[in-house]
């Protein structure tokens, strides 16, 4: 089995699985690396090129990751998104759903 | 100060101005459709233009006065200041997709979708008018920020960059609605963005450039200026490692929640008006980026500042170092240029926040309270005056600023301490119910001022740091809010079981999971397709039992 999985069905998707894990503790290193990074880049450090570098490769590493489970999340969700909607208006109106 | 504006300088300004206004007039036709449009673009948004309104909004004209403070005064390291924004690291990734996938017009919508009966409308009805009542005051805070850099620029009276401008944001939101705000936004952002680029490099540049930096640093001893992690020792001193771990608790644990930050309730508006759950997580995520890598190139063009006028110890004076370096440096006919993006980053903060109180007043308390059957060509028109309403009472907010301005920072802090774990338990503990909730807002309202005020003057209590105060306003919130929700009911088990199908939120949701694979509403693999999700259940989760 693959460390990171690329192909997703919508159900699998659904469920919060290593990928998700992997992209919550990466996104605020990438944070990190790219606000100091940066700062640190503009007066010339060495210390700041190598973490800016790191911060733009986790940012890569991390969409590699998650980007084709957000996907598939998207695609089945949007798939239903109508009738979540209907029954929303129905609740702020007071009424019962749609079935 | 005074500047002297040529002819070429109010072109840039006029020019500007009839682009913003002109963008509502554009958007009239899409924004008047329905209370969707005008509120929420028809959620049809490509994840790039919430993203630049995301960055846009954040970017208010006090926002480099703030920044300019923190960063001269503690040097790189007041970087930190700045970091409260990493929430939307984990967020983008967790509450973002959880909020999107309830299609809540707003927060205060979301509580009668997570929780149920009279505690969610109780939570609805409160978080909807202290939500108006807080964009007024954002309004005029923002507002009078934009009187003082146009009373220390051409030495008008306060009112008149407080009024005058945001009449003029005002055309175009009430015109366009949110439409006219996301556009606006994504011109005002780049605009913005190349102003600020071009600004600071500048003043890097007249400084010296990097190196001229570092030798000045050097020179003053203020070599330590250049380290980001320079702080005063763990608990001692003004910059103590302790304030340092807790606001990177607070910034980035609290992306598992929603309302962990004042910016979450901007940023759900953004959330919704994605076409998609991953347009709206990468709306959330590289909108935020754009915020920090602003911060970088900010602080260290304030470095420059530092080095070019050291020693200044008047808090008002420093603050308004980055305008300086730019009215002070550009060459002539660029002035207005610099104006011109000035105005961008106000008048990108104020129709944000004059629709999002909109939104509240009209979703959450109009349509909801006083007239559920609200053609959408009415909720558009009270769209319209609720607008309206904001931007006369933002007026009087911020003439009156200078009195109320520590009252309500202490109000921003006691809806930001207290409350915090209870806004992450919402989202990922099924058992915290509106009860819960709705006891974590009244302790800590009693808690704050006991802590923050009435205990310190009594003696009983020594003046806590502000870090301090965060962490015995949770555990004391805990001790109220945790036996309030072990001594009433769950929430339905119906009502959550549906909550949970559609939204699929992370954490501590066993019992509500098992209970909807058991009705054969969730697979294995996934749940079964909505239509036969909700055969069954009874109405409990759309009529609130009152």
């Amino acid at each position: 089995m693959a460390l990171i999985r690329r192909t997703w069905t919508a159900h699998e998707a659904d469920e919060w699985t290593r990928e998700d894990w992997i992209t919550i503790v990466i996104s605020p290193i990438c944070y990190v690396l790219l606000t100091i990074g940066l700062a640190l880049s503009l007066l010339l450090q060495v210390a700041g090129y190598i973490m800016i570098a790191l911060g733009i490769i986790l940012t890569v590493v991390m969409h590699y990751v998650i980007d084709p489970k957000l996907k598939a999340i998207s695609n089945e969700y949007e798939r239903k998104q109508q009738q979540y909607l209907e029954q929303l208006e129905a609740q702020v109106r007071w009424q019962r759903p749609p079935k | 100060m005074n500047v002297s504006f040529t002819v070429l300088d109010w072109i840039w300004v006029g020019l500007f101005l009839a682009l913003m206004v002109g963008s509502g007039v554009l958007f009239y036709r899409l924004g008047k459709r329905s209370g969707s449009d005008f509120f929420l673009a028809g959620r049809g948004l490509p994840w790039w233009l919430p993203a630049s309104s995301v960055y846009a909004t954040h970017t208010a004209t006090d926002t480099p006065m703030w920044i300019t403070g923190v960063i001269y005064q503690h040097g790189l390291a007041g970087i930190w200041y700045t970091f409260f924004s990493a929430w939307a690291a984990i967020s983008s990734f967790v509450s973002t997709r959880i909020f999107r996938r309830s299609l809540a017009y707003t927060q205060a919508e979301w509580n009668v979708i997570r929780f149920t009966g009279l505690g969610s409308e109780l939570l609805r009805g409160w978080m909807a008018g202290w939500q108006f009542f807080m964009n007024m005051f954002v309004l005029g805070w923002v507002g009078i920020a934009m009187g003082k850099v146009c009373a220390f620029l051409f030495g008008w009276p306060p009112w008149i960059g407080l009024i005058v401008f945001s009449l003029v944001c005002a055309i175009y939101v009430l015109a366009a609605g949110y439409w006219g705000v996301v556009m606006a936004d994504f011109q005002q952002g780049i605009i913005a963005f190349l102003v600020i680029l071009i600004v600071s490099f500048w003043g890097i540049s007249v400084a010296g450039g990097p190196s001229g930096i570092i030798e000045k640093l050097a020179a003053l001893g203020e070599l330590e200026r250049m380290n980001p992690f320079a702080f005063t020792g763990w608990w001692s001193g003004s910059f103590p490692t302790a304030w340092f771990v807790t606001m990177l608790f607070i910034a980035i644990l609290g992306g598992f929640g929603m309302g962990t930050t004042v910016d979450w309730y901007v940023e759900a508006q953004r959330i919704q008006s994605a076409r998609t759950v991953r347009d709206a997580s990468y709306s959330i995520w590289w909108g935020t980026v754009l915020g920090l890598v602003r911060n970088s190139v900010w602080a260290v063009s304030i470095l420059a500042f530092f080095v070019l006028f050291p020693g200044i110890t008047d808090t008002a004076e420093y603050e308004m170092g980055w305008f300086r370096l730019g009215f002070d440096y550009l060459p002539a006919g660029m002035l207005g240029f610099f104006f011109a993006a000035i105005l961008a980053i106000h008048l990108s903060t104020i129709s944000s926040h004059l629709n999002l109180g909109a939104l509240y007043a009209t979703r959450d308390l109009y349509q909801h309270y006083v007239n559920p059957e609200a053609s959408e060509e009415r909720l558009v028109l009270v769209g319209r005056i609720s607008t309206l309403i904001l931007l006369v009472g933002s007026f009087f907010y911020g003439l009156i600023m200078e009195d109320i301005t520590s009252w309500l920072i202490f109000a921003l802090w006691i809806m930001a301490a207290g409350i915090w774990l209870p806004n992450i338990l919402q989202v990922v503990w099924w058992r915290f119910n509106a009860w819960g909730y709705l006891s974590a807002w009244i302790a800590n309202l009693g808690f704050s001022w006991l802590v923050v005020w009435i205990l310190p003057a009594l003696g009983v209590i020594p003046d806590l740091l502000d870090y301090q105060q965060f962490w015995l306003l949770m555990v004391l919130g805990a001790l109220i809010y945790l036996p309030v929700t072990f001594l009433t009911k769950p929430e339905s088990m119906d009502h959550l079981v549906a909550y949970y199908v559609q939204s699929r939120p992370l954490g501590w949701w066993g019992p509500v999971r098992r209970e909807a694979m058991r009705r054969g509403l969730l697979r294995p693999a996934g749940p079964v397709p909505i239509a036969d999700a909700h055969e069954g259940l009874s109405s409990e989760r759309l009529i609130p039992d009152l």
